[in-house]
């Protein structure tokens, strides 16, 4: 070849390059491959299949269905293409068999080529989905108290129910139109449906759906809704009426209740009473005051009110040795006795006194107690009294109970205690033995204290008994106590071990003994003490 | 009569007195029919889990192209509406007993084979469901027959009907192939979609034969 016709080779091949490049750049090529995207039979009579066309390629492309099927012989071509729409393929009753394997694939072909999808295997039972339920009418009906709502609707029209070809089944949902929580129900092969449980004055929304025996649901079907009733209006003035007539009386009663408010308390909420102790005024009790206190507990059975100890200007007896000296104004210390507790001796000897009266008795912190107590004629009615001072607690009691030896011998308002002690003067840890004698115009009460389990030493106590103190022997009249004259030593006593009772020294821990014209000390061992 | 019996008592109706004694409720055609289908429709359902249960476990097989043979294919049977509509209720009921004839023994097979298999997880509950659906293919035919016998009796059905042994119809090599012993989960796969199949037809069949023979409401 010369080198001009190789020349013309090459740009003849460079040409036909080119003009390829200019025809590809311009989109033409061959199909892309089709898929299929499934098919769907309604009734089990006939079925659609949809395919999705590939890549354009630019050029006018046909696409075409081939199908091959069990138990007939050869590849067939769809036979129509359009009732169901483009990229379709409609299989009519002459053409579908049911429980055979299909075999299906679609083939794209424009100018520069083909496109095949791949096999398709399908079988018409499996693709069964029936069309929405249609008409669906909603009805409320009345009955009574009890409305309820009546659904109705039709089987989908292409659907054989009459030759037993298909059983369809029904399910239904409904909702309040403003929520979005359906309620499903199962209807089974009937045509209708009652929902009982509706409220009145709301607005519902129904909505039916089938499917052919085991195949797959159709779609809901669209909405229906209805509104229920509210409740009946006509009932309504005649309430209106009963409460307005209602509302008078019920205002008159509360006015009257509210002006004889009083009288309705009374009446609704009589007073509880109070326990009560005989003699023992609570009311005053409450209010404190010691007054009143000591004068609350007092009955009186022909004493004076007591006032209170500290505060009391005593009248004072005339004591002089074995002398009565009647000399009532010369006052002289007396025994007085701390304010004063009524106590009624017959009722508490045998047990714990009047936890009320010790309790009142809390108020005078030196642990005075005195007891005016009620004096029997009878001697030794409770040889086992022992009074213990307030600041006793309960736990003292058993002690004295079974330690009591002391003998009181209580007389009448005018005759004289004589107290004998049969205990030792020791004194309890917290030393409140105080033997109060209260001597007031003529009445002599004598409180002994007593809590010292065992015998009492009379030795020891006559060896405590301190200089000043003198034994009471007889009382005379109104003013006159004698004493008994003693002889002790003086120092016997001193050598006792902690009792502050007998302390000889003149220390007295409790009741100090302040020589002055105005306070009778209260002794615990029952002397009385002199003040010159 | 004790398997139709057993049949009644699954449906949960009255006692069958076959013999009409005294206290006893005789089931009408109607009655029978309804338990029939009932049956039917349940082992249809049955059929259907299991074998979605096995296609869970294997390749999923839509788009293969093999084309696989169940051991019945050698009856014929009408593949859409009109055409079993026009066979007649004797051969459609002769078409059912064979149907059902065909699959006592492979389904007895399908459940030994299964209760034996120890490897796979799902045996349990599915070896059941195997014994389930052997032991009602067995009723259901019995029943069906038993449903013949009182068509043929009330003048429905023509004396045409017969009771022909299964293994007449069917292939030997297809039989053969079912009871070669152990089957493997292929095996499994494909019995369960040839029943799958065939249990659907019975129950479409005996459906258009009961709103042939006795049209009403429920039809």
């Amino acid at each position: 070849m010369t080198v001009c016709a190789r020349m013309r080779r090459d740009l003849g091949l460079a040409l036909l390059l080119l003009l390829s490049a200019a025809v590809e750049s311009d989109g033409m090529s061959p199909p892309g491959k089709p898929v299929f995207l499934g098919c769907r039979s309604p009734e089990k009579e006939t079925f659609t299949c949809w395919w999705e066309p590939g890549s354009g390629g630019g050029l006018p492309t046909t696409h075409r269905l081939y199908y091959e099927r069990e138990k007939l012989e050869g590849t067939h071509e769809c036979p129509d293409y359009h009732s169901a729409g483009k990229n379709s393929c409609f299989f009519d009753k002459d053409h579908t068999s049911i429980w055979v394997d299909y075999y299906l694939t679609v083939v794209a072909s424009n100018a520069l080529g083909n496109a095949t999808s791949g096999h398709f295997k399908m079988d018409v039972m499996e693709i069964v989905k029936p069309n929405a339920p249609e008409n669906v009418t909603l009805q409320v009906m009345k009955r009574e108290d009890n409305p309820y709502l009546h659904v109705r609707w039709e089987h989908p029209h292409n659907t054989d129910t009459k030759s037993g070809w298909v059983t369809i089944k029904y399910e239904l949902r409904v909702k309040h139109r403003n929520n979005n929580e359906w309620k499903e129900y199962t209807s089974g092969t009937q045509t209708q449906f009652n929902l009982y449980n509706i409220n009145p004055g709301e607005m519902y929304v129904v909505q039916v759906r089938c499917r052919l025996d085991h195949g797959s649901w159709s779609e809901w079907s669209n909405s229906t809704s209805v509104k229920t009733f509210n409740y009946p209006q006509n009932d309504k003035p005649f309430w209106i009426l009963v409460s307005a007539l209602s509302t008078v009386p019920f205002l008159t009663a509360m006015c009257i209740l509210v002006i004889k408010r009083k009288y309705v308390k009374k009446v609704l909420l009589p007073p509880v009473p109070g326990p009560k102790i005989r003699g023992i005024d609570v009311q005053l009790l409450k209010r404190g005051r010691s007054e009143d206190v000591s004068n609350a507990l007092i009955i009186n059975q022909g004493f004076p009110s007591v006032p209170a100890w500290k505060d009391e200007i005593e009248d004072y007896l005339i004591v002089s040795d074995d002398v009565l000296l009647p000399d009532p104004h010369r006052k002289k210390k007396s025994l007085t006795v701390a304010a004063g507790f009524h106590l009624n001796l017959e009722i508490q000897c045998k047990e714990s006194l009047g936890q009320r009266d010790w309790e009142k008795a809390e108020e005078r912190k030196n642990g005075i107690d005195t007891f005016p107590p009620q004096l029997p004629t009878q001697k030794q009615l409770c040889p086992n009294v022992t009074f213990v001072h307030a600041e006793a607690t309960d736990q003292r009691w058993p002690i004295h109970d079974a330690a009591a030896e002391s003998t009181v011998q209580l007389l009448a308002p005018t005759g004289y205690v004589d107290i004998q002690r049969h205990k030792s003067m020791q004194e309890e840890a917290d030393g409140n033995e105080m033997d109060y004698t209260r001597v007031n115009d003529g009445n002599i009460l004598i409180l002994q204290k007593d809590k010292f389990p065992g015998c009492m030493d009379v030795q020891r106590q006559e060896e405590n008994i301190p200089e000043d103190y003198s034994r009471v022997k007889e009382v005379d009249g109104d003013n006159k106590v004698l004493l008994q004259r003693q002889s002790f030593s003086a120092d016997s006593s001193c050598g006792e071990k902690g009792t502050p009772y007998t302390d000889c020294t003149n220390k007295k821990p409790i009741n100090p003994h302040v020589p002055g014209p105005s306070k009778v000390e209260l002794i615990g061992s029952g002397y009385v003490d002199t003040i010159y | 009569m004790l398997v139709y019996m057993e049949l009644s008592m699954r449906a949960g109706t009255a006692p069958i007195c076959p013999y009409g004694q005294a206290g006893c409720h005789v089931p009408t055609l109607a009655d029978l029919f309804d338990r029939v289908i009932q049956q039917s429709s349940r082992m249809h359902g049955i059929s259907s889990d299991l074998h979605s249960q096995f296609e869970q476990y294997f390749l999923p097989s839509k788009n293969l192209i093999g084309k696989r043979k169940c051991h019945t294919y050698g009856i014929l049977t009408p593949d859409d509406k009109e055409n079993a509509q026009r066979l007649g209720r004797e051969q459609l009921t002769e078409v059912i007993l064979r149907l059902l004839g065909a699959w006592g023994d492979p389904l007895s097979q399908f459940y030994q084979s299964m209760s034996r298999d120890q490897n796979q997880d799902f045996n349990h509950y599915s070896s059941n469901k195997a014994m389930e659906i052997s032991d009602m293919v067995h009723e259901l035919r019995d029943g069906v027959a038993k449903m013949a016998e009182k068509m043929k009796l009330s003048g429905v059905l023509d004396n045409t009907v017969s009771y022909v042994s299964p293994e007449s119809f069917v292939p030997f090599s297809t039989v053969s192939y079912y009871k070669r012993g152990e089957l493997n989960p292929m095996d499994h796969h494909d019995l369960l979609h040839c029943f799958r199949r065939d249990s659907n037809k019975v129950k479409n069949y005996l459906r258009i034969l009961k709103c042939t023979t006795l049209p009403g409401l429920d039809c």
